[in-house]
């Protein structure tokens, strides 16, 4: 793409969803939904094949869908309200049809269906931008309105998204879906949270983005989108190698790693409410998350798969890939765990 | 405590920084200097805690298996050396690095103050062993192993981690010092029930009990040797240490909630005991054994009486230091005949005559013979099962016979008869091997003159 066409295209969506995150009037976050999700189009089209035609489509098809009932829902509220401003909701109906909106942007069961097919369609980077900056928008509108949310919905929406990411993730070998089945999986843990504590929420959602930031990059270093491609690193670059067994297993949830900080946040505020068997199910269940993550790391670096000898030419040349800030990003998503305690700041 | 943690986080520097000819002696030297200092922390009252920090604190109880985790760091390096041997420079300082990481967390877990940092670091124990287990084991069977490793003790934990912060919601602190006097009598109800079983199967899952122990012989048998070493000493123990800090948030409940474990350990000790008779591997014998050992400090800590937590203290200590140099003894034996096969090489005696001093010394140990630590903790387990229920003397006293036969089938397997052809071109013992079997038996050996430091908190 040309840079002048790049350059417009991403601010627009990064204005896109400054302005969801700015506004104090419904219709005005609309608007910024719609920004966004026109802009992002170009970005997921970046290679002209009809795979990513498809998965543009559907992506354009689902997110068009879930502005019109965010829409529905905004006019609801503002019939039974009166007011544009974006506050605690009343009204059930417009809460719940304005929350199953929020959740179609997110991507959280059940409807989930098409995160896997849109990730896996799009290259790398847009698959990256998609996973980790589209999130922010929704969940920023659903932390705003998160005292008058149906409880039930939310807590259904949850388990199911956690089973679903778990499942869903086993009997794959590309990368990108397998990091779209996470994806869902995070966003369950997030929608668990948000009507008990919604500051966890936005943990929680921090660190996916850094430790999501980190694997794709990470991934686009090796240009790898399948579990074989990515089992040469070894051979090419054995240093990204760990680092990919590190975020894997700061992916998987496990202490002492930055990913067991919001599990482990997010499982106390819910038994401080008296939830026992939820936690204890989700913690279970993203079990099914770590095993194949695990798989991945087997695969990458803890066996060495067969490769040809010419991957040795790879060491003779500097990557030329745009790892922005990936030392630190690799640091933050796996040695925040002794900072835990600084979250006291926030009572 | 600091005095020990900063050093040992200080190994891992070492280790890359130093040059290629030094970085054994380096960190061996080193590590064994820093296991010097924990023997300080031998020195204790018996039933008062010596309190460093809010965060790290050592008792009676946490003081020998601190030694014992700090003095087997340079055991496992000292065994190491010949498999890596043939690796590339920053594969042997990875390796070591891990085993460094493994050490600092087990340093923290025994000596952690707060029950929820202990479980922090509980999990994070597995992650390096994971790591030596799967990116360093030798057959294609070492990546079930990871797996069987890593979910059985995980699908364990992550109630105990829902418990824990459920209790930490009730009682408003789980550090040791304040837990001792707000500790309330759990009421007799099934959520009590869950909440019981929440926190003990973590630790029921690692010691291993009987009907969980599948993870135990494939991780034990498909590690390398300083997988293995640290594995059977020191993290098994960190279930029966885990299970005897928890109980006392447990009140009355555990006496009738422990009758289904009661029984799986006491038919698990024969049944396991029962198959090292059977075994070809001599690894997977001395798995077995492990489990048969732990089967008995899972009995002795679900009676919770004073007897059977010297017992279970002893037992610890002295099954970690045997089970250590026996696979110590197995590897040698494996670097020698790249099988782990016992009738493969047998008599080895003839061959190897000191080599054979410290098997016959290590199976004594391991069938508990009088006056070792094993004989102690074995016996105060069984006299004090015998108390509280007076049948439980068959299931014990079987155990202890059938203990007996397979140590000494080992030994007699593997030292005596006419050696096979096919090992007469076998290497002589290094001067390394027959220190490590030295290093592992004299604390065994000396601690039997003076065993009331093992003897735990209520000596």
């Amino acid at each position: 793409m040309k840079p002048p066409i790049l350059i417009i295209v991403t601010s627009t969506i990064v204005l896109g969803t400054m302005i969801v995150l700015f506004s104090s009037h419904w219709l005005m976050i609309w608007i910024g939904f719609e920004m966004n999700m026109l802009a992002i189009i170009p970005i997921l089209m970046k290679k002209f094949n009809p795979r990513a035609m498809e998965a543009s489509t559907k992506y354009f098809l689902t997110q068009a869908t879930a502005s019109m009932l965010l829409m529905l829902g905004i006019i609801i509220n503002l019939l039974y309200s009166g007011h544009w401003t974006i506050s605690m909701i009343p009204n059930p109906v417009a809460s719940t049809v304005i929350t199953i909106a929020l959740a179609m942007k997110l991507g959280l069961s059940p409807f989930h269906f098409w995160v896997p097919e849109v990730t896996q369609g799009v290259s790398l980077s847009s698959g990256m931008i998609l996973l980790t900056w589209q999130k922010i928008a929704p969940l920023s509108v659903l932390y705003q309105i998160s005292p008058s949310i149906n409880p039930n919905l939310l807590v259904t929406m949850a388990a199911t998204s956690v089973l679903v990411g778990g499942w869903g993730g086993l009997n794959q070998t590309q990368l990108r879906k397998i990091l779209a089945y996470s994806s869902i999986a995070h966003m369950g843990w997030m929608a668990a949270i948000m009507v008990y504590n919604p500051t966890l929420m936005i943990l929680n959602l921090a660190i996916y983005i850094m430790m999501t930031l980190g694997t794709f990059m990470l991934f686009m270093y090796n240009l790898s989108t399948t579990t074989l491609s990515l089992s040469h690193t070894w051979n090419k670059s054995p240093l990204i190698a760990s680092l990919i067994l590190a975020l894997m297993l700061s992916l998987g949830g496990l202490p002492p790693l930055s990913g067991f900080i919001p599990k482990w946040m997010i499982i106390q505020e819910l038994t401080k409410n008296d939830m026992i068997v939820m936690p204890t199910f989700m913690a279970i269940t993203a079990l099914l998350n770590l095993y194949f993550y695990m798989r991945l790391m087997y695969a990458t670096a803890l066996t060495m798969f067969p490769s040809a000898n010419n991957m040795k030419m790879k060491w003779q040349f500097e990557s030329t890939k745009k790892m922005i800030l990936l030392p630190p990003l690799i640091v933050a998503s796996t040695m925040l765990l002794p900072l835990t305690p600084m979250l006291s700041i926030m009572d | 405590m600091l005095k020990i943690i900063l050093p040992t986080m200080m190994l891992m520097p070492l280790t890359w920084a130093s040059k290629p000819n030094m970085i054994w002696i380096n960190t061996t030297a080193y590590s064994l200097l820093i296991s010097l200092i924990s023997l300080t922390y031998l020195n204790q009252l018996s039933d008062n805690s010596q309190n460093f920090s809010m965060l790290f604190f050592t008792d009676s109880l946490s003081a020998p298996l601190l030694a014992l985790t700090t003095w087997l760091l340079p055991l496992t390096l000292m065994a190491s050396q010949f498999h890596l041997s043939k690796e590339t420079l920053t594969r042997k300082k990875l390796y070591i690095t891990m085993l460094i990481l493994l050490q600092l967390f087990l340093i923290m877990t025994f000596s952690a103050m707060e029950l929820i940092l202990f479980y922090i670091l509980f999990e994070a124990t597995l992650m390096p062993t994971l790591v030596i287990i799967t990116r360093w084991g030798n057959q294609t069977e070492r990546l079930n192993a990871g797996l069987y490793f890593l979910f059985y003790t995980l699908v364990g934990s992550l109630p105990l981690l829902i418990a824990l912060l459920h209790t930490q919601n009730n009682l408003g602190s789980l550090n040791f010092l304040m837990m001792q006097y707000w500790t309330q009598p759990l009421p007799n109800s099934w959520s009590s029930a869950f909440l019981w079983l929440a926190c003990m199967m973590a630790f029921m899952v690692k010691m291993p009990l009987y009907g969980l122990h599948l993870w135990l012989p494939k991780a034990h048998v498909e590690a390398p040797i300083a997988g293995s070493m640290v594995l059977a000493a020191v993290l098994l123990k960190l279930g029966g240490y885990g299970m005897m800090r928890i109980t006392t948030l447990l009140g009355p409940l555990t006496s009738s909630m422990a009758y289904p474990f009661m029984m799986l350990s006491l038919w698990g000790m024969i049944m396991t005991s029962s198959i090292c008779l059977r075994q070809t591997d001599l690894k997977s014998l001395i798995a077995y054994s492990s489990v048969s050992h732990m089967a008995l400090v899972i009995v002795a800590v679900l009676i919770q009486t004073p007897w059977s937590y010297m017992g279970a203290t002893a037992l610890m200590i002295a099954h970690g230091l045997t089970s250590s140099m026996l696979f110590c003894l197995a590897n040698s034996n494996y670097e020698r005949i790249h099988s782990r096969t016992m009738i493969l090489a047998r008599g080895l005696q003839t061959l190897l005559p000191l080599m054979a001093a410290w098997w016959l010394l290590a199976s004594l140990t391991n069938l508990a013979l009088p006056p070792t630590i094993n004989l102690i903790g074995e016996l105060f387990v069984v006299v004090a099962t015998f108390s509280w229920s007076n049948t439980t003397i068959a299931l014990t006293g079987t155990n202890i016979i059938i203990t007996a036969l397979y140590s000494l089938y080992m030994l007699i397997t593997t030292q005596r008869g006419k050696y096979t052809d096919h090992v007469k071109s076998i290497k002589p013992s290094f001067t390394r091997e027959n220190a490590l079997m030295a290093l592992h038996l004299l604390p065994l050996l000396l601690l039997s003159l003076n065993p009331k430091m093992i003897l735990g908190p209520i000596y």
